[in-house]
C-alpha cells in the first residue's frame, strides 16, 4: 500500500483539511518567509554579485607595485641589541623614495613568460587636477598602454562615447570617467589641463567618454597614454608605478601574488586583498538580512508549533482510541510530523512562486539607480540553487516546528484520556 | 488444566500506584476467560476494575505478574509488539465512543484494519460494510461519525472493535453513557456477537441489571477478586 494511501496520512491530510483557515495562516507563515527570503536575500546577493563582479573587472588579479608607504624601521632601531634600552626615533618621515617599479620592463617580460598568465599591462598613476576652463576636478590619472590595458580590463565594453583606440593614435587624447566629464562640463574633442603635484602641466584633448558602472570610479578617474603619464611626473619612458596582470585562472590570484611578491621584492596585491575591505562590508550586510530572514522563518515555525499544539490538545480522544486500537507511537508521530511537513511543503511552494514574482515584477521596473554601482534595473540573484536553499531552509525550520508537538502527540498515555472521559 | 481451553488468563496480576502514595490496586488477580465466554467485571467505584481493564487490554503496562491471550505471555512483549498485537486481537469498545469526528462512519471502522493491511482496501471495505450490515448501520455508513445518536455511535465502536476479527473485546462501561433503552440495545448487540458468533467479551460494568445478563460475574473488592 502506499504511503498516501496510508492510515496514517488519510489522519494527518483530514486534520489538515477539516482545519482550513488554522492551516492556511500556518502555511502563510510560510509562504510570507519564504517570499521575504526570495526577495529581499535574493536583491541584496545580486547587488553584491554584480558589483563584486564590476569590482574585479576593474581590478587587477595581481597588482604589482612599489609600497613607498610601507613602515621601516630606523636604522637606530635596527642596531640597538640592548633590549634594556627604550629607544624613540620622532617625526619619521617616508624615505624620498619614487614610488617606481625598478627594472619593470623586465619584470613584465618575465611575467609574461608564465603561462599562468592572460596579460601584463604597464601602468603610471598620479594624483591630478583636471581643468576645463573654470571648471575644475581632482582625480587619478592613469597613463597606461591603453591596447594592454584593455585586453585586462575590456575597457572597450565600457565606452560610453568615443573609440577607446583613438587614445593610441591622438599625441594627447584623454579618456574621463562618466562622472569626472560631468564635473568638467567635458564633452568629446574639448581641450583640457591636466596638472600632476610635480607641477607638471599639460593640454589633452578629450577622445572617450567612460563608464565602469562604479560610480566612485568613474568620478575620479581618467586614462592618458602611458608616455603622457611619464610626462607629468617628469620621469623617463622606462618608469612605470605598477604592473597589472590578468590570469587565466582568477582563484589562483592569492598563491601568485605571493610568488611575485617573493620573486621581484616588491609588493604584489591580489584582487581579493585589494577588495578586502568591500567584501567585509557584504559579510556585515549579509549577516544582518540573513538574521532578520530567519527570524521570519522563526516566526512563522512558532505559529506552526501553535497550531499543532492547539490541534494536538483538541485530538487527544483521536490519539488515545487510535493508540488503544494499535497505532504505534512512532505512527502518531508521523501523523503530526506529516501536518507540519505538509503545511511546510505548500506553504513554502506558493512563498516561492510569490517570492519569483516579486522579483520578476521589481526587476523588470526602471530604476536608474547611481548610488555604489550605477544601474538601470534591479538584479535579483535568481539562480535555481538560491530558491532550492530558500525552500530546504523553510523545510527544515517547520519540520523543527512540529518536531515538538508530535514527539508530545507520541507520547500521550492512552489510558490518562481514557480514564478522564 | 491446559492453556487451550482459555483464551485470556492472568496470574498473579498486581499493580501499584506509587503516586501520590504507595497504594496497592490490584491484589494477585487469576482470572482465566474461555473462548466464546461474555463475562462481567463489576464492583463499587474504586474497586480497581477500570484499572484491570486497562492492564488486562495491554495499554497499561505496569504491573506486575503475567497476561496470557492465546497462550501468549504479554508481560515479556515491547510496547510495539503489543501495539500490534492490539490492532490484530484485541478489540475496544470505551464509555465513550472516541470516533473521529472528521471521519464518516465506514472509514472510522475500516481505520484499524487499514493499519493492519491484513486485506487490501476493497476487501476492507467490503468486510467493514458487512459488519455494518450485521448491526443495522449500513445506511448510516456515508455519514460523518458525529452526526450519529449517541447509541449509533456507540454500535459504530462496536463494529470497529469487530473489524480485526480479534480474539477478545474488551468493554470499559460500554453503556456508561447511555440511557437504559440504548444500553439494552448495546448489551443486546454483545450478546449476539456472542452467541452468534463465538465472541469472547469482557465488559466492566456498574450496572447490576445488565451484569446479570452475562455468563458470568467477576467481582473486584479492593482490588481483590471476590469469589
Amino acid at each position: 500500500m502506499s504511503f498516501f494511501k496510508s492510515p496514517v496520512f488519510r489522519i494527518a491530510m483530514t486534520h489538515l483539511v477539516s482545519k482550513k483557515r488554522q492551516t492556511i495562516v500556518a502555511m502563510l507563515g510560510v509562504t510570507f518567509g519564504i517570499a521575504i527570503f526570495i526577495f529581499q536575500a535574493g536583491l541584496m546577493s545580486g547587488f553584491q554579485s554584480t558589483f563584486i563582479e564590476e569590482t574585479v573587472n576593474t581590478t587587477a588579479n595581481v597588482r604589482i607595485y612599489n609600497d613607498v608607504q610601507e613602515v621601516r624601521q630606523s636604522i637606530l632601531e635596527m642596531s640597538n641589541t640592548n633590549k634594556n634600552a627604550w629607544i624613540v626615533v620622532r617625526n619619521q618621515k617616508p624615505k624620498d623614495e619614487d614610488p617606481k617599479v625598478k627594472d619593470g620592463k623586465q619584470i613584465m617580460d618575465l611575467i609574461e613568460k608564465d603561462p599562468e598568465v592572460l596579460g601584463v599591462s604597464p601602468f603610471i598613476g598620479t594624483q591630478s587636477l583636471f581643468r576645463l576652463g573654470l571648471a575644475q576636478a581632482s582625480g587619478r590619472v592613469s597613463g597606461v598602454n591603453i591596447e594592454k590595458e584593455n585586453a585586462i580590463f575590456d575597457l572597450e565594453k565600457y565606452m560610453t562615447e568615443g573609440n577607446l583606440l583613438d587614445l593610441e593614435t591622438s599625441p594627447n587624447g584623454i579618456i574621463l570617467g562618466e562622472g569626472l566629464a560631468k564635473k568638467l562640463g567635458a564633452k568629446i574633442g574639448d581641450n583640457m589641463t591636466v596638472t600632476s603635484p610635480k607641477g607638471v602641466a599639460l593640454d589633452m584633448r578629450v577622445t572617450g567618454i567612460h563608464k565602469s558602472g562604479i560610480t566612485e570610479l568613474d568620478n575620479a578617474r581618467a586614462f592618458i597614454n602611458i608616455h603622457n603619464g611619464q610626462k607629468l611626473l617628469g620621469v623617463d619612458g622606462s618608469y612605470i608605478t605598477d604592473i597589472n596582470i590578468k590570469l587565466k585562472d582568477i582563484n589562483t590570484a592569492e598563491t601568485i601574488a605571493k610568488h611575485y611578491h617573493d620573486k621581484f621584492g616588491f609588493k604584489a596585491q591580489d584582487w581579493k586583498a585589494a577588495n578586502e575591505n568591500i567584501f567585509s562590508v557584504f559579510k556585515i550586510q549579509n549577516l544582518v538580512t540573513y538574521l532578520i530572514i530567519i527570524s521570519i522563518l522563526i516566526v512563522s515555525g512558532f505559529g506552526i508549533f501553535n497550531i499543532l499544539m492547539m490541534i494536538i490538545y483538541e485530538k487527544m480522544p483521536d490519539i488515545a482510541i487510535l493508540k488503544a486500537t494499535g497505532f504505534k507511537d512512532k505512527d502518531i508521530k508521523i501523523i503530526f510530523l506529516i501536518e507540519s511537513l505538509m503545511i511546510g511543503i505548500f506553504g513554502g511552494l506558493l512563498g516561492l512562486l510569490i517570492g519569483f514574482l516579486m522579483q520578476k515584477i521589481v526587476g523588470s521596473i526602471r530604476m536608474d539607480i547611481n548610488g555604489f554601482v550605477s544601474m538601470k534595473y534591479l538584479k535579483f540573484n535568481s539562480s535555481p540553487g538560491f530558491f532550492i536553499f530558500a525552500y530546504c531552509f523553510g523545510l527544515i525550520v517547520t519540520a523543527l516546528a512540529g518536531y515538538i508537538p508530535a514527539r508530545k502527540a507520541a507520547k500521550v498515555d492512552a489510558i490518562d484520556i481514557i480514564r478522564s472521559k | 488444566m491446559s492453556k487451550e481451553n482459555y483464551i485470556f488468563e492472568t496470574k498473579n496480576l498486581s499493580k501499584f500506584f506509587r503516586d501520590p502514595v504507595d497504594f496497592q490496586a490490584l491484589k494477585n488477580v487469576d482470572i482465566s476467560i474461555k473462548r466464546g465466554e461474555f463475562v462481567s467485571i463489576i464492583g463499587s467505584s474504586g474497586s480497581g476494575k477500570s484499572t484491570l481493564l486497562y492492564v488486562l487490554s495491554t495499554l497499561d503496562t505496569d504491573y506486575e505478574g503475567q497476561i496470557f491471550l492465546d497462550g501468549e505471555d504479554l508481560s515479556k512483549k515491547t510496547k510495539n509488539q503489543l501495539a500490534e498485537i492490539r490492532n490484530a486481537k484485541i478489540g475496544f469498545v470505551f464509555q465513550f465512543h472516541y470516533l473521529l469526528p472528521e471521519f464518516t462512519v465506514l472509514e472510522n471502522v475500516m481505520l484499524p484494519a487499514l493499519k493492519l493491511a491484513k486485506y487490501p482496501e476493497p476487501e476492507i471495505k467490503k468486510r467493514a460494510m458487512e459488519k455494518l450490515e450485521m448491526l443495522g448501520l449500513a445506511d448510516q455508513a456515508d455519514k460523518r461519525a458525529n452526526k450519529l445518536s449517541g447509541g449509533q455511535q456507540q454500535r459504530v465502536a462496536i463494529v470497529r472493535a469487530l473489524i480485526n476479527d480479534p480474539d477478545i473485546i474488551f468493554g470499559d462501561e460500554p453503556t456508561g453513557n447511555l440511557d437504559s433503552k440504548n444500553a439494552q440495545n448495546v448489551f443486546d448487540t454483545f450478546k449476539e456477537l456472542k452467541e452468534k458468533f463465538g465472541q469472547t467479551i469482557l465488559v466492566v460494568t456498574h450496572d447490576m441489571a445488565l451484569a446479570a445478563q452475562t455468563d458470568r460475574s467477576i467481582r473486584l473488592h479492593d482490588g481483590e477478586v471476590v469469589k
